[in-house]
């Protein structure tokens, strides 16, 4: 019951990332990832019911509060400030990013196994589906255009993270939890301000044009 | 009269670090400048104090504090003899240049950020004036290394112009390559891990199979000497002192080079002690390529600073002709003879630390006057600036090796060193050590025509440009510089005797020999079994005799003076287009050397369109190829291109590049793990 519940939240959190691969427009990516964040707030909270660890109902609760509430609200903010623009043309098509996301995912797999010999966890089974989710979240970064495309890569990496923690040694330490909370926040924030200035300079969010600052 | 050296020594530290930190935060450039100097002068006085103790009582200095940096060794200070010379030397110019760049540097005001230049200038005196305090090797390469790093941000003072900034570059990369041969000299020395003492490393030196030892020399050789600026390792030199402020470039010239010859010394005559012949050979050779190169390109020279830059490369060279002579003759168990050649080194070391400060700064009054370091277009301008004048001429008569000034007495110690390499019977050494000898006396020869050519067309007949003929002397307080100097030049030279048997002392106490040669018979400077004896007091008194005969006879019968124009060959006008350049003054002697030289030259004529036999104008550029240096250097510049345009297309300025060579390492990281298993 505690495996499959896990399983069924990790995999969840992959299929929100990949949305964002075949999806065109931000307000379908800011849903996908405060969906995907409640699905790592419900992991979290179950592996804190069947570890019987009340911290990670407390970290659930953060995350919960900061990052599918807060976070979204800003990123609208964002969203309204540069009106809709479309991730038009990404530098991989939706067919090939699809593809090259299920090549990753295999790779997880395949990086995951010498892992997965060591631990008997009962959540073990999760654990490539993580290292997954890391490696496509990268791959948004990576092959896509639109400075707040990107931003959403990053903050699913911080969740890939998140997740990996949970499944893997049960949660980190509070303090560490709570130190990785204001990282992130304090990284979107100051990603928030790049891409403000970015549309300020170039007008337009799309980080080619980043290219032209080389001499 | 007892002085606290400790306190003296701490006191050096305490004013060069406070002169650095107050320019720093000085709220305006004039204060910033008058830190610079106060903390400077100050920092350079103490430092001095410290030195003559120590040079007065001949017992070592030590301070040792291994708590402080623990981790690498702890800091040890210890000033023996050889070391207190060099800081001597080190805060006398120290302490002079400092007050000349009081008003040197106002040039720069609200130009350039004199506070940083303040916080170089300084940290630069304390890193020179710490090398040869240093008693392990974690204070020693902190010294050395700050005395590089801020020497580098000296040089690049003017670093708007291209010229500076390469400048900079050929220093960095130089000043790295002799780090890096640092290293492992002294790691093989070393003789148990972290015993880097100096005590430690004489100890395991001594203990050394011959092969190692022989590679500790070539490397100090290597390292030391590239910061001497011997050939081939000079290509620095001549670029970086003249992009340096003058004061700057007459430390550099005068005292950071010879912080090289102090490492050499430090290596080879206390830590190694005696070796093969062929250490002094190599020596010798180094020095003769250095003398006779240095001279031969001041020679073409026309840049002012660049000239007296190669000269420094010369007078190098003759130091090292003198150590290499030592070295000959202490392998063949002369240690009597040897002393005359590390004395002689000595001496020559002083007294080009002497004249090259005098000569720099009176270059650098030239500079602030005539606006140009090209010759051709000064002249002219010992009418506008006589005290300048006065402390060049001193300068390069010093630097030509007249008598009786100062650099005469060691360039014929030098001599008297290399003549006695015929008490050896070994064909290479009767080879060699006339060779020698033949190089030094051409380079002497040459370095005269030079300094006539440097003074001559700066100083003399009409000037060449407008600003030239408008040059006037900066204030007054540069002349201090210049008349300390001018006096220590005059004074080295009269009393030379004196200063050699200083210097005998100074290897005595190093190289732990016996004194069994005499310094001199009170006036006279005699070779090392007193065959040869030279008396420059007495020389200066039959000059000044003979003078003032001259002088006297003709004021007494009373010779009418007729003041009147010179017969000008039927010309109607002089003008300054008339005068013989620097140019034409070496060209003879680039005739003559023109297979070293390697001219190229271009030659063209423009003619009226209409008549072909009215001629407009004719240029005439020629200029020499340094071509040792292209041979040496090209195939390393150009391969250091190659792999820098290659690395440069992993930075292509695309965001995603960049994040997708982040993934690849952590995925790559990750896909490691498969080897551990």
């Amino acid at each position: 019951m505690f495996s499959q519940l896990v399983m069924l939240g990790s995999s969840g959190m992959l299929l929100t990332a990949l949305i964002v691969l075949w999806r065109k427009h931000v307000p379908a990516y800011i849903s996908a990832y405060r969906l995907q964040v409640w699905l790592l707030a419900g992991v979290t909270a179950t592996v804190g019911y069947f570890a019987s660890d009340w911290r990670l109902f407390a970290v659930a609760f953060v995350l919960v509060v900061l990052k599918a509430i807060a976070i979204p609200a800003l990123l609208r903010t964002m969203l309204r400030r540069f009106g809709a623009q479309p991730e038009v043309r990404p530098y991989v098509n939706t067919e090939t990013s699809l593809l090259i996301a299920g090549l990753l995912v295999l790779f997880a797999y395949v990086l995951a196994r010498p892992w997965m010999a060591v631990t008997d966890l009962p959540t073990r089974d999760a654990l490539p589906i993580a290292m997954g989710l890391l490696f496509v979240s990268l791959f948004v970064i990576v092959s896509r255009r639109k400075a707040i495309t990107q931003v959403i890569g990053f903050l699913m990496l911080e969740n890939a993270i998140a997740l990996l923690a949970a499944v893997g040694t049960y949660g980190v330490p509070l303090l560490v939890e709570l130190g990785v909370f204001l990282d992130a926040l304090m990284g979107f924030l100051v990603m928030q301000i790049f891409v403000y200035q970015i549309h300020e300079t170039f007008d337009t969010i799309d980080v080619e044009q980043l290219t032209r600052l080389r001499h | 009269m007892t002085v606290d050296r400790s306190a003296a020594f701490l006191f050096m530290i305490a004013g060069y670090v406070a002169g650095a930190i107050v320019a720093l935060i000085a709220p305006s450039d004039r204060i910033a400048r008058g830190a610079t100097a106060i903390g400077a002068a100050s920092g350079s006085v103490a430092g001095l104090v410290t030195a003559l103790a120590v040079l007065a009582t001949g017992d070592r200095f030590e301070l040792v504090r291994p708590d402080m940096i623990a981790v690498a060794g702890g800091v040890a200070i210890q000033l023996d003899s050889l070391g207190a010379l060099f800081l001597a030397l080190v805060c006398s110019v120290g302490l002079f240049a400092a007050v000349y760049g009081f008003t040197y540097t106002a040039d720069y005001d609200g130009r350039r950020s004199l506070r940083f230049f303040g916080l170089m200038f300084n940290a630069f005196l304390l890193g020179m004036s710490l090398v040869p305090c240093a008693a392990n090797v974690f204070t020693f390469l902190f010294a050395w290394e700050l005395m590089a790093v801020a020497s580098y941000f000296l040089v690049m003072t003017e670093h708007e112009s291209s010229d500076a900034r390469a400048a900079g570059l050929w220093y960095a990369a130089m000043t790295h390559f002799g780090f890096v041969l640092l290293l492992p000299m002294f790691l093989i020395m070393a003789p148990a891990a972290g015993a880097t003492a100096f005590v430690d490393l004489r100890a395991g030196a001594s203990a050394l199979p011959p092969a190692a030892r022989s590679t500790v020399f070539a490397l100090a050789l290597a390292a030391f000497g590239s910061k001497a600026g011997v050939v081939p390792l000079h290509v620095w030199l001549p670029r970086a002192h003249p992009a340096a402020p003058s004061h700057v470039s007459a430390l550099m010239s005068g005292v950071m080079i010879k912080l090289g010859v102090y490492g050499l010394l430090r290596v080879t005559s206390d830590f190694l002690g005696t070796g093969p012949a062929w250490w002094g050979g190599l020596v010798l050779a180094v020095g003769s390529l250095s003398a006779l190169g240095g001279v031969l390109y001041a020679l073409t020279e026309n840049d002012l600073k660049r000239l007296l830059a190669y000269s420094s490369v010369e007078n190098v060279g003759v130091i090292f002709l003198g150590i290499g002579a030592a070295l000959v003759l202490q392998s063949y168990g002369l240690p009597a003879l040897a002393m005359v050649g590390f004395g002689a080194a000595l001496l020559h070391t002083v007294n080009h630390a002497c004249f090259k400060t005098l000569l720099f700064l009176a270059a650098g009054n030239v500079l602030r006057g005539a606006r140009t370091r090209n010759m051709e277009q000064m002249g002219g301008l010992i009418k506008g600036m006589p005290v300048t004048a006065m402390a060049f001429l001193i300068g390069s008569a010093a630097a030509a090796a007249l008598p009786p000034l100062n650099g005469f007495a060691s360039e014929w110690m030098v001599f008297q060193a290399l003549l006695s390499g015929a008490q050896i019977a070994k064909p290479e050494v009767a080879i060699g050590s006339p060779l020698a000898v033949g190089v030094l006396a051409l380079t002497s020869g040459l370095a005269a025509a030079t300094f006539v050519k440097a003074f001559g067309i700066s100083f003399l007949a009409m000037p060449r440009s407008d600003a030239a003929a408008a040059a006037r002397e900066p204030h007054w307080s540069a002349w201090t510089a210049l008349g300390a100097f001018a006096a220590a030049t005059v004074v080295l030279g009269l009393f030379a005797p004196s200063a050699i048997a200083a210097m005998y002392r100074i290897v005595e106490s190093v190289t732990a020999t016996p004194r069994n040669v005499t310094g001199g018979g009170g006036i006279w400077l005699l070779s090392a079994h007193g065959v040869a004896a030279v008396s420059p007091l007495l020389i200066a008194v039959l000059v000044a005799s003979v003078a003032f005969v001259a002088f006297a006879s003709i004021r007494a019968r009373g010779f009418d003076v007729r003041v009147a124009d010179t017969w000008g060959c039927g010309r109607i006008r002089q003008t300054a287009r008339m005068e013989y350049t620097s140019s034409a003054f070496a060209e003879p002697l680039r005739r003559i050397f023109s297979e070293l030289y390697r001219p190229t030259e271009d030659f063209s004529v423009s003619v009226h369109p209409e008549a072909r036999l009215i001629i407009r104008s004719i240029t005439y550029t020629t200029r020499i190829v340094p071509w040792i240096e292209k041979a040496l250097y090209e195939p390393v510049t150009r391969g250091a291109r190659a792999i820098a345009a290659s690395v440069r297309r992993l930075q292509a300025g695309s965001v995603h590049l960049y994040l997708l060579y982040i993934a690849a390492a952590l995925m790559a990281a990750l896909a490691s793990a498969w080897w551990f298993e």
